[in-house]
């Protein structure tokens, strides 16, 4: 109970970042390994509007809950625009050239590699960079059976829980979603229904940056963010929806929040310790790739959504 | 549509080529003569007859991180150098120009090789002040001594260094070893148990490992656990921490990780004695940290220029260069850049000046520096070894003293 919390905070981190994998995966059948640094562009962009609104003071108690929903948006808004820009420069060209899926996996390494070291050119490369204090993160909020609850981790899990809400009512219910379905499940007989597939996939693109530029921000709050934050993160969100189902926006969830949860339960068992932390989500990933390679709700966005 | 994706592409290329170029220009080193190119020191060999004569250079070399996680150990260390460079030219009585050239390892071993290279190939790099780090100064050790380029570090601490048999290296600071043991024993005075945590790093590791074995010496009983360097969630740990029960922590590591490891322990709620050794006592972890780093403690072979007497003529000279105090190792850095330059100095008076001399220059030194004499043993370690702690208080890390002299 004591680590669940810490557990959840990680897990919906990883989740949100999930859903960009599998969303582009449902509708391209491929992995977007730059999808690290959409998130990692995510948590700079914020930083440098949320300090020039905050600034140098005290920030007043109302005004703490519209600086968060503005580093939300600005995260969410530079994940989007870079999310993209990615399709356009990364994918586009590829795609209308009929590429094999391994030239774009190349082009996606490439691009994550670029936009890692370019924020590192223009902002710094320090590792430790922190969101200014606007409001006292760690004021325990309530205790459940002897665990504090910190005011970050709820805000972390429930910011996270309504994005993720919000995702599965656009795709299971909306003409977009239903767009989105059609190309995942079949990509040529959904264009002969009318749907443009190009407008659907850089429109899929934009909605799993902006889940990801959000999840930098909520990131860089929790924790600290720097220019090559992405990488661990990003692979550990790939797991997560590997382990969910990928293509699965469900799975990716469940996926997220388990791994986050085992991260943080089974190092702190004893004999094990903490520097097994990495070890042990690698270690989940193989035996669900091992025993269920389809994950734990199966592969397909058209089906399960 | 064609040609625009070829003239998207042909952009794309010529801007990647133009950035390529600019980033060789930035990291390439201007190759051997700086500038001089008259200077007879470019003469290869290392064996440079400058007879004495003006217009000869001779550079000192610095290693150390200027860029990433750690760079601020490393900007502490480089002003102190080049303070020290820019003093020994202005004093008029050289007989020879002296020139700093800095190489950037990040304070990472991947990238020490490299950086030692630059200082190698330049033939008129007759020392080098560094590495700073103990992980770095592991991968080189043995090249530079293979070259008979003389090292003195300021802070490179691990004790595995000065017994490796390597010739060139020297430290002008305790090692872990002596840290850790006396660390510990004021620690073991203080509480029954402990955890130690290190960073999985050279210097964390050692310096843990060191505490571990002293303090269960004493009866201490101690729980050990290593988490990653690039650990970024510090939560689940110092809760284990905190919930353990344990009367103090002491941690092995750098200053970036231990301010959120401070952080992490702050809100979970460990109420118990907080240490940590040299690399971590920085600026970095008392604005990392914030309130959360009030009441750490600090062990450190090093002196704090701000309050030693000694020491303020240097933090004058730093302050009006660098328009900011000096911090953790910048004392260290200028007396080892300045005994190098008492070195090379001394050789230049009575004609040439080689690599292998220096090297012999340095091992015979005794140096009246700010922090301590400059006296090596056999192995490179300094033969006068204080060790200070240090605790933060209000956000500024203030000298408590020796730690021997501490109850």
């Amino acid at each position: 109970m004591l680590y669940l919390f810490s557990g959840l905070t990680r897990g919906s981190m990883y989740a949100l970042i999930a859903l960009g994998y599998t969303l582009v995966y449902g509708v391209l059948q491929l992995i977007n390994f730059a999808h690290s640094e959409v998130f990692m562009s995510g948590a700079f962009a914020s930083f440098i509007v949320v300090s020039a609104v905050v600034g140098e003071g005290q920030t007043p108690g109302w005004a703490v809950p519209l600086i968060f929903v503005l580093g939300l948006v600005t995260g969410g808004l530079t994940g989007a625009c870079i999310a993209w820009g990615l399709e356009r420069v990364a994918y586009r060209p590829l795609r209308r050239r009929g590429a094999p899926k391994l030239a774009f996996l190349i082009s996606a390494i490439g691009m994550s590699f670029l936009l890692s070291a370019l924020a590192g050119k223009l902002f710094n490369r320090f590792t430790n960079n922190q969101f200014p204090d606007y409001f006292n993160k760690d004021s325990v909020v309530f205790t459940v059976f002897g665990a504090q609850v910190r005011l970050i981790q709820l805000i972390i899990i429930v910011s996270a829980l309504l994005m993720m809400l919000f995702l599965d009512r656009l795709v299971s219910g909306t003409k977009l979603g239903r767009s989105i379905r059609g190309v995942a499940e079949d990509a040529p007989t959904a264009a002969l229904m009318g749907i443009n597939i190009d407008k659907t996939i850089s429109k899929t693109f934009v909605i799993g940056g902006a889940l990801g530029g959000a999840a930098g921000f909520l990131f860089g709050t929790a924790f600290v963010f720097s220019n090559i934050m992405g990488f661990l993160p990003g692979v550990k969100a790939f797991a997560a929806a590997v382990l969910g189902g990928i293509g699965n926006i469900r799975g990716a969830m469940i996926g997220g929040l388990l791994l986050g949860i085992i991260e943080v339960l089974i190092p702190a068992l004893p004999f094990i310790g903490t520097k097994w932390t990495d070890v042990v989500a690698f270690v989940v990933l193989v035996l669900v790739l091992v025993f269920r390679p389809t994950g734990i709700l199966g592969e397909k966005l058209g089906r399960a959504a | 549509m064609r040609s625009s994706y070829l003239a998207k592409f042909a952009a794309f290329g010529v801007a990647g080529a133009l950035a390529l170029t600019a980033c060789s220009n930035s990291t390439t080193p201007a190759p051997t003569t700086g500038g001089n190119a008259a200077a007879p020191t470019s003469s290869t060999g290392g064996a440079t007859p400058a007879g004495g004569g003006s217009g000869a250079t001779y550079k000192i070399g610095f290693q150390g991180p200027l860029s990433g996680d750690n760079q601020q150990l490393g900007i502490n260390e480089v002003n102190a150098v080049e303070l020290a460079v820019e003093q020994a030219n202005a004093a008029g009585d050289l007989g020879f120009t002296l020139e700093l050239v800095k190489s950037d390892d990040v304070g990472l071993p991947d990238k020490a090789p490299a950086a030692a290279q630059t200082l190698l190939q330049d033939t008129a790099v007759m020392g080098v002040v560094g590495p700073s780090f103990s992980g770095a100064t592991k991968a080189v050790g043995a090249t530079y001594s293979e070259a008979q380029l003389a090292l003195i570090s300021p802070s490179a601490t691990n004790a595995t260094l000065t017994t490796s048999g390597w010739t060139a290296f020297h430290r002008i600071v305790p090692p872990d070893s002596v840290e850790g043991q006396q660390a510990a024993d004021w620690l073991s005075t203080k509480a029954k148990t402990v955890y130690v945590v290190d960073d999985l790093s050279d210097y964390g590791k050692g310096v843990g490992d060191d505490v571990q074995k002293e303090l269960e010496s004493k009866g201490v009983t101690v729980t050990r656990e290593g988490v990653d360097a690039k650990t970024t969630d510090y939560s689940a740990i110092a809760q284990t921490v905190a919930s353990s029960g344990v009367e103090a922590l002491f941690y092995g590591g750098y200053d970036a990780q231990a301010s959120l490891f401070a952080q992490a322990l702050k809100s979970a709620g460990f109420a118990g004695i907080t240490v940590t050794g040299n690399g971590g006592k920085s600026s970095v972890f008392t604005e990392g940290a914030g309130d959360a780093g009030d009441g750490w403690y600090f062990s450190c072979g090093c002196l704090d220029a701000t309050v030693a007497p000694a020491a303020a003529e240097f933090e004058k000279a730093y302050q009006a260069k660098f328009n900011t105090p000096s911090s953790t190792y910048s004392p260290e850095a200028y007396d080892a850049a300045n005994a190098m330059i008492s070195v090379i100095k001394d050789l230049a008076s009575k004609g040439e000046v080689t690599r292998a001399d220096v090297l012999a220059g340095v091992k015979a030194l005794d140096y009246k520096g700010i922090t301590t004499t400059i006296k090596f043993t056999e192995t490179g370690e300094v033969e006068q070894q204080v060790i200070n702690l240090y605790q933060q208080e209000d956000g500024v890390i203030k000298l408590l003293g020796p730690i021997a002299d501490q109850k």
